[in-house]
């Protein structure tokens, strides 16, 4: 399998942990990630609150590089996957497509419409499939409860997103007991981290993202787990912060998606990037080593 | 068990502050065809079972918005929701009273401050007395106007989205789905007068506490899509106003921050957002992070092609026009 990989600029970054492990699982199961350096950032659901127009246009433009090579675009980020999503659905609107195309036909740049962007929980769940990852599975997660945190721009609108039920997915936890961990259903887990207001108002973001651990863990999770970059700065980098604004202990540690598949592949914390967390996965890793 | 029914059951919270110490769920087992709504359930059960059952209804035709409440943790209308598929997930209906509000009693909330919040909108047409309506006519409206309403005129009030919002539970201070797509409403309508004052007050009031989590839109039974209005709203408030708040500050900032390099430089960002003392506050968590992710502190690279993304900034940004707004 051959996907135009689109890590999104904070894989690139501050979120290196889970280009790496998303690397690391790929190259276990045999997808081929083709970069683009010409990609450019999916505006995160921020940009086109100032201009959504240009922001569909930035995004026409990454949709047409991957066309141009006729590849699907894989994303690991919820938002990531939301936006280029969105664009594609916004794009149907032949006012704003007219808007789009007269700015990028200058550019000899044309979309015609045909990339497809799936997120790597849908390429893991859908595309490689939960039999091929389970035979892969060479340290299951010991029944470890992770509570999974999907994430909104990848479930919602679900009309536009067209893939699980915004308020029941189950892919995610599908994909868990396949690893050997046991799921945790609770309400937080398609509740939003409060990321998008951290910058806003950082009680309230703080407070978000408290309200959805303190769920978490009153369910019975040790660990929680993001398909979300965003969501895991929110969770793990700002934990503290939650912590003051909820006013209880929470000491979550939280994987990015890739990172629990290759734990259960038998990675190990530092091909996968787990000693840069905020929280520390140390509960998660000595219970697999004990095991093993 | 008779033909064409499945036995249903019901978990149901019951609770009367004052009265009792603590809430509690009590079961109700009844035989049912599954497509009876929700709601005629319930009312079978207060008839027939137990008449101490609160629950607030009164047209049962998803037109009144009375019914609305928390079914296996979705806010639905009771009226609405078929007890078969939600039977389907584990064999069980959990029914709540609506969230972000308080309890009265049982399924009845108190939803003082749903409505308090929808006031503070000016929920009606601000007329400029110096302009008045022509005498003698309605005020007719072309079809492209009405448009512009999309979805909102749908909204029945029922408060689905105000019970689904993370942002109203977190913050007193958010108005709420609902109040927003409302302002939408006569921030477009063409009648109005106080577009200008509606979008300049409202970016003071909660407008950019809206997270975009979309819950709000999932739980509309009128598909009002209010996250979408909201996002209109922001764009529009922007457009009026420019960018005088963190978040619109955030959103135009973020926009401007592609603009350079194509990716996003994270720390010039908080610049952009919370100022220069707004940033020195966040230092010390920003330390904490860079010890672990020294990239914080890092530009990105240059994608390449930039000056590709520069021509489109240069088409659509520097030449947005009036028709580019929703």
């Amino acid at each position: 399998m051959k996907l135009a990989y689109y890590p999104g600029c904070v894989a690139q970054e501050s979120g290196k942990e889970l280009d790496m492990a998303t690397r690391w699982v790929a190259k276990a199961l045999g997808i081929e990630l083709v970069g683009f350096p010409s990609f450019s950032c999916c505006g995160s659901g921020f940009m086109d609150e100032a201009n959504e127009v240009l922001n569909v246009a930035l995004n026409a433009r990454n949709l047409s590089i991957a066309e141009k090579a006729g590849l699907d675009i894989l994303t690991i980020c919820s938002t990531c996957q939301g936006m280029l999503t969105l664009a594609n659905v916004r794009l149907g609107d032949a006012k704003v497509k007219a808007r789009v195309d007269g700015a990028l036909r200058p550019l000899g740049i044309e979309y015609k419409g045909t990339t497809k962007v799936k997120h790597l929980l849908q390429v893991l769940t859908e595309d490689i499939g939960l039999d091929a990852i389970r035979a892969k599975v060479t340290r299951p997660l010991d029944g470890l409860k992770v509570g999974a945190f999907y994430g909104c721009h990848l479930l919602r609108p679900a009309d536009e997103m067209g893939w699980e039920s915004p308020e029941e997915p189950h892919a995610f936890e599908d994909l868990l007991s396949v690893l050997g961990a046991s799921p945790v259903y609770y309400r937080g887990r398609v509740m939003c981290c409060g990321f998008p207001i951290q910058f806003v108002k950082p009680s309230t973001a703080s407070k978000i993202a408290g309200n959805q651990i303190l769920d978490a863990k009153a369910h019975g999770a040790e660990a929680m787990a993001t398909p979300c970059p965003l969501c895991h700065i929110s969770l793990d980098a700002y934990q503290n912060k939650a912590e003051q604004a909820v006013g209880k202990p929470l000491d979550m540690p939280v994987l990015h998606l890739p990172q629990v598949v290759g734990l259960a592949f038998g990675a190990t914390p530092d091909e996968l990037g787990l000693p840069r967390h905020l929280i520390s996965t140390a509960a998660v890793t000595a219970r697999l080593r004990a095991r093993a | 068990m008779s033909e064409g029914t499945v036995k249903a059951t019901f978990d149901i919270y019951r609770f009367e502050p004052g009265v009792d110490s603590a809430p509690r769920y009590d079961r109700y087992v009844l035989d049912l065809p599954p497509h009876t709504p929700v709601l005629t359930a319930l009312l079978k059960i207060r008839a027939e079972v137990d008449p101490s059952l609160s629950v607030r209804y009164s047209c049962r035709s998803a037109i009144c918005g009375s019914c609305a409440m928390q079914i296996n943790s979705k806010s639905r209308l009771a009226c609405e929701a078929a007890i078969g598929p939600e039977l389907a997930r584990d064999g069980r209906i959990v029914i709540e009273p609506m969230r972000n509000q308080p309890v009265l009693r049982d399924l009845v909330v108190d939803q003082e401050s749903f409505w308090r919040n929808y006031g503070k909108i000016q929920p009606h047409l601000i007329l400029d007395p110096r302009h008045p309506m022509p005498e003698g006519r309605e005020n007719p409206m072309t079809p492209a106007e009405v448009d512009r309403f999309k979805e909102t005129p749908r909204c029945i009030a029922c408060a689905a989205c105000y019970s689904a919002c993370p942002a109203v539970e977190a913050d007193p201070e958010f108005p709420g789905p609902m109040a927003l797509a409302k302002l939408y409403r006569f921030v477009v309508d063409p009648r109005d007068q106080g577009h200008q004052d509606r979008l300049v007050r409202i970016q003071t009031e909660g407008l950019w506490l809206c997270l975009r989590c979309h819950l709000c839109t999932e739980a509309c039974p009128k598909d009002v899509r209010p996250s979408e209005r909201i996002r209109d709203l922001k764009e529009m408030a922007i457009a009026a106003q420019g960018a005088t708040e963190h978040g619109s500050k955030h959103a135009v900032g973020f926009k401007d921050n592609i603009r350079d390099r194509g990716l996003l430089n994270e720390m010039k960002l908080a610049r952009q957002t919370m100022g220069v003392v707004g940033t020195v506050g966040q230092l010390p968590q920003g330390l904490k992070i860079w010890r672990k992710k020294p990239e914080i502190l890092r530009a990105p690279h240059v994608i390449e092609g930039q000056e590709q993304v520069e021509k489109i900034y240069e088409a659509l940004d520097d030449h947005k026009t009036p028709e580019d707004l929703p």
